[in-house]
């Protein structure tokens, strides 16, 4: 079958569907009405979700690009040269980020870390380095 | 500088025997905050204040903006033409890149297997569409062309060639489709409409200046001929050179094949049907004018 003819016979479909009453007439309804739960299906699909979907699985990086986190992650976001939203031990993942760079650009490079708002700072651009090492370590 | 050995710290223990913080025990860090300079004191701020010697600028008597003592001002001597004329009132579409759509399907926020209209892109927060602003829907970018590569079946209702020919590359379907205002708000927020009890509406057709547009098959415009389109489908394959996916063997093809009827504005649903979402029931009419209007 080609493309035209299916077109034209999904066309007719969604005509004939207007046509299409099944009656389930309701005790005292009011002549003129015909009552049917048999289309409510299409009204559910329209209803939006209230809760974030779970990504599907992915082997390897989507399309997109995006990695799917391992479950041991905790939640680090990136901006530029300042990692934000560290949760556990700052010290820790400043200490990690230092020596990876050190092994990256071979020089000392000064950091500030900040324990009330939970971030800490690198001086230099490393945005896409910063961010594959995160992706390869599993967040 | 991070100096200490002990991981957590000084700063804990400190904490731990201090008072508890208040506004009094709390100063900014030194070198955040610099002195504003006051105006009429001191060396700097005083003498002239900062206004000048003498004249209009010291008097705070300078002519209005755009004045160029008697010559004829730019903003006067360049001539009036309408290029905001009727800005307001020009219909926008949101535009939404394959990009994006690609990003929205990796996160299961879209589900290809389905149909995918403006209803779907809303609900899986994609994009934000406001009726009363004057959007009168979607439009499909090319941008994210290379990466694309999800098979859907999607409804827009405006459409760039690179992003048909992409979507037709991985055996999609666009279709472009026109939704007058009123039909857009229904169909981007269906619920808050079956809750109002009233009858789905029928969609109306475009304005003049619009069904040139949806009448080309070169848009896959929703009232174009099919068989016109089979054409155009073909002749993009060749003009992009990718081969075009025979879709009939397809085994969603029953969905990807999915279109509304031009009155119709959501897959399943007539319009003259009112939605009861409390019963779960939907009322139909039967009286003889009210669907001949319906169905026209």
């Amino acid at each position: 079958m080609s493309y035209q003819e299916h077109a034209r016979i999904l066309f007719s479909l969604s005509l004939s569907l207007q046509k299409q009453t099944l009656c389930i007439p309701a005790g005292e309804a009011k002549s003129g009405i015909l009552a049917s739960t048999e289309e409510y299906k299409f009204v559910e699909q329209l209803i939006s979700p209230s809760r974030v979907p779970f990504p599907p699985k992915h082997d390897g990086p989507s399309p997109f690009g995006w990695n799917p986190p391992s479950a041991s992650a905790s939640n680090t976001l990136l901006h530029l040269n300042s990692q934000d939203k560290v949760e556990g031990n700052i010290w820790a993942s400043e200490k990690d980020v230092k020596e990876y760079l050190q092994q990256l650009t071979g020089k000392h490079l000064p950091t500030q870390v900040n324990e009330v708002t939970m971030t800490f700072r690198v001086k230099g651009h490393f945005d896409t380095a910063l961010k594959e090492w995160l992706v390869k370590k599993g967040f | 500088m991070s100096f200490t050995k002990k991981p957590g710290g000084k700063a804990l223990d400190i904490l731990q025997n201090l008072p508890r913080i208040t506004l009094a025990n709390l100063r900014p860090e030194p070198g955040t905050k610099k002195a504003e300079k006051k105006r009429g004191r001191g060396q700097h701020g005083g003498n002239r204040s900062g206004r000048g010697h003498k004249g209009e600028r010291q008097r705070g008597n300078r002519p209005r903006l755009g004045f160029e003592g008697g010559q004829t001002p730019f903003y006067l001597a360049i001539p009036k033409y309408g290029y905001n004329e009727g800005h307001s009132r020009r219909a926008q579409y949101q535009p939404l890149t394959l990009n994006r759509l690609q990003y929205l399907i990796d996160l299961g926020r879209i589900d290809p297997t389905q149909p995918i209209d403006l209803t779907q892109l809303v609900n899986g927060r994609g994009v934000t569409i406001q009726p009363q602003k004057r959007d009168y829907g979607v439009q499909l970018v090319g941008e994210g062309a290379g990466i694309f590569a999800a098979k859907v079946n999607i409804e827009v209702q405006m459409a760039s060639e690179e992003a048909i020919a992409a979507i037709e590359r991985n055996g999609g379907i666009v279709t472009t489709g026109f939704y007058d205002p009123r039909s857009l708000a229904v169909l981007c927020k269906p619920v808050p409409f079956f809750l109002s009890g009233q009858p789905i509406p029928k969609r109306m057709l475009p304005g003049e200046d619009m069904v040139p547009y949806y009448t080309d098959a070169a848009n896959r415009g929703y009232l174009a001929d099919p068989e016109k389109i089979q054409k155009a489908r073909i002749a993009l394959a060749q003009k992009y050179g990718y081969v075009l996916p025979d879709i009939s063997k397809d085994e969603l093809f029953h969905m990807l094949f999915m279109r509304k009827d031009p009155r119709q504005i959501f897959f399943g649903l007539s319009p003259g049907w009112v939605v009861n979402m409390t019963e779960k029931k939907i009322l139909k009419p039967t009286d003889d004018k009210l669907l001949q209007y319906y169905n026209s």
